[in-house]
């Protein structure tokens, strides 16, 4: 080699080439290993793997039947997960998943696999659009278009930050339209956070989950709970890429096996687990396992306008045997904020009264709680004692500096409106 | 800034003339013209006189409604500098600008910009600042201006800024709908260009590219600008545009040259302003020797202190601008003591740097502009672009650096129709000594030239990754200088590629790795491995970071390390972590370590001197391998840069592949010496330190661009140190190396070996001019470094090479 390349390499600081990453010439077709066929278009070659799931194939303990929204189409609370206008009425829910080269996003990161569910004749399809060559990257994407354009909703898990905007960068990279951005989009990731948070959000050391990585594991740990599956042999996301690399440069197909089904377990997981909280929605509030998955549906509820069940799950959070103190606190909260929006006000006094009386509950929630109480004793009951008893416990609690002058000319006003004069609030402490 | 045109002339009574004559003549003794007295107090003194405007009419290309808006504001034509320019950026032409401050060269961009957008609502325009500050401050210029457009076309013209401050919520929307975008280099390279798919309707319509503040992209920074606008022209040419480029530049010597090499296409050159200049005097003051042994000098900072007094207390307006935050404090303190009114009164002396909060500085601009504040004492912040009106007077406390900084920060003052004062006093550095005793260095020879390399093969690789992530290299694409399709092999070998080839026709080289590089690229740097500095005075925050080149210099165990103003204290250097602990401190000392290098030259690209007759050529430059070891420290006292005590060091070793320039000091020069060996040997050292600071001065780099050494320039020779750092002894035929202190070179040799007679002839001025007895800070280096004969034999030797010289050329 020349002279340049030496002092490249000393730059590039790469330790020699990778023998073992030369191309084979033997090399058993890949369509086999993967058991998927080639589709060509135009010239460009790419594979499509095909797979059909029973109405009784099993993903832990639940049946592809189980979850067969009716009419194949979808589930009738399904909108209520992402405030959604109703799917598109002709079109059914297409579940995607892709697996990429990398995690940072930007034009050099690709999505070599694009994973697509739906239910059909009673089970489920999964089609996966696997880029065997970069140069059939528009080919590949025409074809997932064609997939995706007549369908009603596209259900993902972390689409909205990860792969809707990928996928979206390669369409716009081939100048072509996205079917994506006119589809309605359910990203059950955020459902899932506010149902199962304990469950969904934690690893096993109790930390925050802020990784896409983790995304993944979040999506196993909640198949775990919810169907009883627990996968044997699955890839771990971060060796993901480097597998692909391998067979860009060597073309052996072998290690993307476990890739494939990967991302096929994904794809079922992501669909039982859209069934599973659209039934649960469906069952309403009494179905709730814990206080929290009531309070997550009285959120879903209240935002898809269902006042009704908002309430009860609402007031089953606040009162579930199965709960933590800032779980039912915050369920009293919701309750009373929503009953003074809807000028139920003794509801609301009502709850935030029961917020006083919880034990362990949030400092915040409990100056909130004493704030309203003020208010309402002195605007509604003209019981200005009360008022100034509540105004005053809200004091004890550490707010933010505004907060406490405004509490202060509570006090200041209640002071006059009792008839005391020159009453300084400040002289109270 | 749109055009002086349209300013006000705030101040045209005569009794502001006669005030700002007085203070000269307080300063000068009332002679003004005379010659240059280099050991006087005031050593130089230039009228620049008066200048008529120079209009032209408005070029046919400007649209109709936007000629409506600028006579509506005063303008009913252009200097003739401003539709030159205009001309070429609407034939689609690229132009450079050169003109000074405030001759409203925004307009020169902004015209064609937005005539081009009135004509075809999808053009698209970037403009491109050095900094962010920069950008907001055109954009509020901009935008009163775009929206007085918008008011009369049916248009809504966007202009928005996308920095690293813009809001994530707000970037889809800015993609959408900006026809500007006011943005930085570093946020094209890591922000946009990685995401172009998503820029697609910007890079499709994308006519004008706008670079303004061209001289601030030399050296390391503009090397990798070339390339950031190389990866720029991939990814329009994907899209299908050619963009025209429109740059504006301080007064260098080669902005065309400049533009040329940055963004690699030809450009024009618009340099002659046509904007009115009022009579302007020009003063260099140089603190009085107060120690004449030790060549110590009075206080700039005093000196400044005095000079600005003499305009202040005759109420005229001024901007003292000081080279670091630090010196900002003291001289704001200074001038508040002897101004400002009882307290209550509002503030007429003000204080502005970097850190200040946006509210506070844009109060400080607007009082500037109103006239309520008298007298700015800034840092280099409002050297570039901000607004605040033009001033009375410009007092530089010490020298700015480079030719080109000074005349920018000298036309901060300069009304249209009355006259203006600028006074450089120089303080004790080198250079500044250099300056203000070579007045026509300043006034008579041509700016620096500002230099890149953006072939350096390690800002090159880095941008080929960030290129093949962007869009595929095919395999017969070509990219800068090197054959990029080699750098791509080797990309290959490392997993970072991949080629894949095309039954017919072109294959293309597919990026195969899970990293983003752009994030692995800094512009201000040239390698990602850096020490970073961790202040644990209270808990452990990374307050900087440093290239891994000057880590052991600046960051070895009891540095001192300085950053903007505060004094650090290095406590532990963790070298194989790469991180430096340090403790804030109080002290009146800064360190310079003492580093060995040793230089040995690979391969000799030129050589030659055409007048001489010596054996061997005297200068060359070539490509050299440093070795460089950290071995000691001195601590030096501020201001007097006094030696005030030292310590030894033992810090591993470290190699780099650069480039350089060398001077062979022959045999028959060596032996012509009649001194003994250890004070031949300070003579070397003495004319390597002036040498080094003429080099600074000649290549506008900054100190730590560039290094020197003494040697034979033989690999594995091993030579004895003395406790200052340099050779114990030297050989009858000595090198003094200058080289690039960038891994890979920056670009500095090559010029430096053109200019060597240049180099010599300078130094000869700086060491034979000085007035100190045996050498100084200011020319050969302290007394402590080299012995009392060091000034004599450096002269000695340059007398013997240049008459050798000149006997040839008389030959």
């Amino acid at each position: 080699m020349s002279v340049l390349a030496d002092r490249l390499r000393g730059i590039v600081r790469t330790v020699g080439g990778r023998p073992e990453d030369r191309p084979l010439p033997e090399q058993d077709d890949a369509a086999e290993i993967l058991d998927g066929e080639w589709r060509e278009l135009r010239g460009q070659r790419f594979m499509v793997i095909d797979r059909k799931y029973a109405p009784g194939h099993r993903h832990g303990h639940v049946a592809v039947a189980d979850t067969l929204p009716p009419d194949e189409r979808s589930w009738p609370r399904f909108p209520l997960l992402n405030n959604l206008p109703a799917p598109r009425s002709e079109g059914r829910m297409l579940f995607v998943d892709l697996e990429t080269t990398g995690l940072a996003g930007g034009a050099g990161t690709y999505a070599f696999l694009v994973g697509c569910a739906w239910y059909q004749d009673g089970g489920m399809r999964i089609r996966q659009f696997f880029l065997s060559d970069f140069g059939a990257e528009r080919a590949l994407l025409e074809a997932v278009r064609e997939i995706a354009g007549p369908c009603g909703a596209v259900v993902t898990f972390n689409g909205k930050s990860f792969d809707l905007p990928l996928i979206e960068t390669r369409f716009l990279l081939h100048r072509m339209e996205t079917p994506f951005s006119a589809l309605p989009h359910v990203d059950m990731l955020h459902p899932a956070r506010r149902l199962w948070r304990e469950e969904a959000d934690d690893d096993d050391a109790g930390r925050p989950v802020m990784s896409r990585q983790a995304g993944s594991c979040r999506l196993t740990s909640l198949e775990q709970t919810l169907c009883g599956y627990v996968r044997e042999g699955d890839v771990p996301g971060f060796e993901i890429p480097s597998r692909y690399f391998h067979f860009v440069r060597t073309g052996d197909a072998r290690g993307l096996a476990a890739v494939m089904e990967h991302n096929r377990l994904d794809l079922i997981s992501l669909a039982m687990l859209a069934a599973h909280a659209s039934q649960l929605l469906e069952d309403g509030p009494a179905a709730a396992r814990t206080s929290r998955e009531a309070l997550g549906m009285g959120r879903l509820y209240e935002r898809g306008g269902m006042s009704v069940d908002a309430r009860a799950a609402f007031l089953r959070a606040a009162e579930h045997s199965e709960g933590d103190a800032a779980t039912r606190a915050e369920a009293w909260r919701s309750y009373a904020v929503m009953s003074r929006r809807e000028r139920r006000y003794h509801d609301a006094a009502d709850a935030w009264r029961r917020i006083l009386e919880l034990r362990r509950c949030p400092p915040a929630i409990l100056r909130e709680a004493s704030e309203a109480l003020a208010v309402h004793h002195e605007h509604r009951l003209r019981d200005f004692d009360a008022a100034r008893t509540f105004a005053l416990q809200s004091l004890n609690f550490n707010a933010t500096r505004s907060r406490q002058a405004a509490t202060e000319h509570r006090l200041a006003r209640l002071g006059r409106k009792l008839g005391e004069t020159g009453a300084e609030p400040m002289a109270l402490f | 800034m749109i055009s002086l045109a349209m300013l006000p002339a705030r101040r045209t009574d005569p009794a502001h003339d006669v005030a700002l004559q007085t203070a000269l003549d307080r300063l000068t003794g009332g002679v003004v013209e005379r010659p240059d007295t280099p050991d006087g107090w005031v050593t130089a003194v230039r009228r620049l006189p008066a200048r008529a405007a120079e209009y032209a009419p408005f070029p046919d290309g400007i649209d109709p409604a936007l000629r409506d808006v600028l006579r509506g504001r005063g303008i009913e034509q252009l200097y003739t500098h401003q539709a030159a320019a205009i001309e070429h950026a609407l034939a689609g032409r690229n132009v450079v600008i050169t003109t000074p401050t405030a001759s409203g060269k925004t307009l020169c961009y902004n015209a064609p910009v937005l005539s081009a957008i009135l004509r075809d609502a999808s053009t698209r325009a970037l403009y491109l600042f050095p900094t962010k500050a920069l950008a907001q401050d055109q954009l509020a210029e901009l935008h009163e201006l775009s929206d007085q457009l918008s008011r009369r076309s049916e248009l809504d013209i966007g202009v928005f800024t996308y920095d690293g401050d813009t809001p994530q919520d707000a970037r889809r929307a800015i993609r959408g709908r900006a026809h500007v975008v006011l943005s930085n280099p570093d946020m094209i390279h890591s922000g946009i260009l990685p995401h172009h798919p998503r820029w697609a309707k910007l890079f499709e319509n994308l006519k004008f590219v706008v670079i303004d503040e061209l001289h601030a992209y030399r050296g390391v920074f503009g090397s990798h600008l070339t390339n950031v606008l190389r990866r720029l022209r991939r990814i329009c040419q994907h899209y299908g545009s050619n963009p025209v480029f429109i740059c504006s530049s301080a007064t260098i010597a080669n902005p065309r040259e400049l533009a040329e090499s940055l963004a690699e296409q030809s450009f024009e050159l618009v340099a002659e302003s046509g904007a009115p200049r009022g009579e302007k005097f020009f003063l260099f003051v140089n603190p009085p020797v107060v120690n004449q042994q030790l060549g110590i000098r009075r206080s700039y900072l005093a000196e400044t202190r005095r000079v600005a007094a003499e305009f202040v207390k005759r109420k005229l307006q001024i901007i003292v601008f000081t080279q670091s935050r630090l010196t900002t404090e003291i001289l704001t303190t200074y001038l508040k003591d002897d101004f400002d009114g009882p307290p209550g009164t509002p503030d007429q002396i003000r204080g502005y740097r970097g850190g200040y909060l946006p509210q506070r500085r844009r109060e400080i601009e607007k009082g500037l502009r109103e006239g309520s504040v008298r007298a700015v004492i800034s840092t280099n912040a409002l050297e570039l672009g901000i607004d605040i009106g033009a001033l009375d007077v410009c007092v530089m406390a010490g020298y700015p650096g480079t030719i080109a900084s000074t005349w920018q920060r000298a036309g901060r003052a300069g009304r249209r129709s009355s006259r203006s004062a600028a006074v450089l006093v120089g303080s004790s550095a080198p250079l500044d000594q250099f300056v203000v005793r070579n007045p026509s260095y300043f006034f008579d020879a041509p700016p620096e030239h500002a230099l890149i390399n953006p072939d350096n093969l390690h800002i090159l690789v880095d941008h080929v990754k960030c290129a093949a992530f962007e869009l595929p290299f095919t395999t017969s694409e070509q990219y800068g200088r090197h054959d990029v399709q080699e750098v791509l092999a080797v990309l290959e070998e490392g997993g970072l590629v991949h080629r894949a080839d095309a039954g017919e026709g072109d294959g293309h080289w597919q990026w195969t790795n899970e990293s983003y590089p752009a994030d692995a690229v800094s512009l201000r740097s040239i390698s990602s491995d850096n020490f970073v500095v961790v202040d644990i005075t209270s808990g452990a925050d990374v307050i900087g970071e440093t290239s891994f080149n000057s880590g052991p210099p600046t960051l070895h165990e009891k540095a001192i390390y300085i950053i903007e103003g505060a004094l650090y204290q290095v406590e532990k250097l963790d070298f194989e972590g790469r991180k430096a602990f340090v403790r804030q401190i109080e002290c009146d000392y800064y360190t310079d370590a003492i580093t060995y290098t040793k230089v040995a030259v690979l391969e000799t690209f030129a050589a030659g001197d055409a007048a001489s007759s010596f054996s061997r050529s005297i200068a060359s430059h070539g490509e050299v391998h440093v070795t460089s070891r950290v071995v000691g420290f001195k601590k030096i006292k501020f201001y007097t840069n006094e030696n005030v005590g030292s310590g030894e060091l033992d810090l591993p070793e470290q190699q780099m592949h650069t480039t350089g320039y060398w001077l062979t000091v022959p045999p028959e020069v060596m032996g012509a010496l009649p001194y003994a060996p250890d004070d031949r040997r300070d003579g070397v050292v003495g004319l390597s330190f002036a040498m080094r600071q003429v080099a600074q001065l000649l290549l506008m780099c900054d100190r730590q661009d560039i290094g020197i050494s003494i040697g034979s320039g033989e690999q594995g020779e091993e030579t004895d140190l003395n406790r200052a750092g340099f050779p114990a002894k030297v050989s009858d035929e000595p090198r003094i190396f200058i080289y690039d202190n960038y891994p890979g070179g920056i670009g500095f040799s090559a010029p430096l070996f053109a200019m060597h007679g240049d180099l010599l002839a300078r130094t000869r001025e700086l060491i034979a001019g000085c007035e100190c007895e045996h050498g100084c800070p200011t020319c050969v280096g302290p007394i402590g470094n080299t012995g009392p004969l060091a000034k004599v034999v450096a002269l000695r030797i340059l007398e013997l090479i240049g008459s050798r010289q000149i006997q040839e050329g008389a030959a």
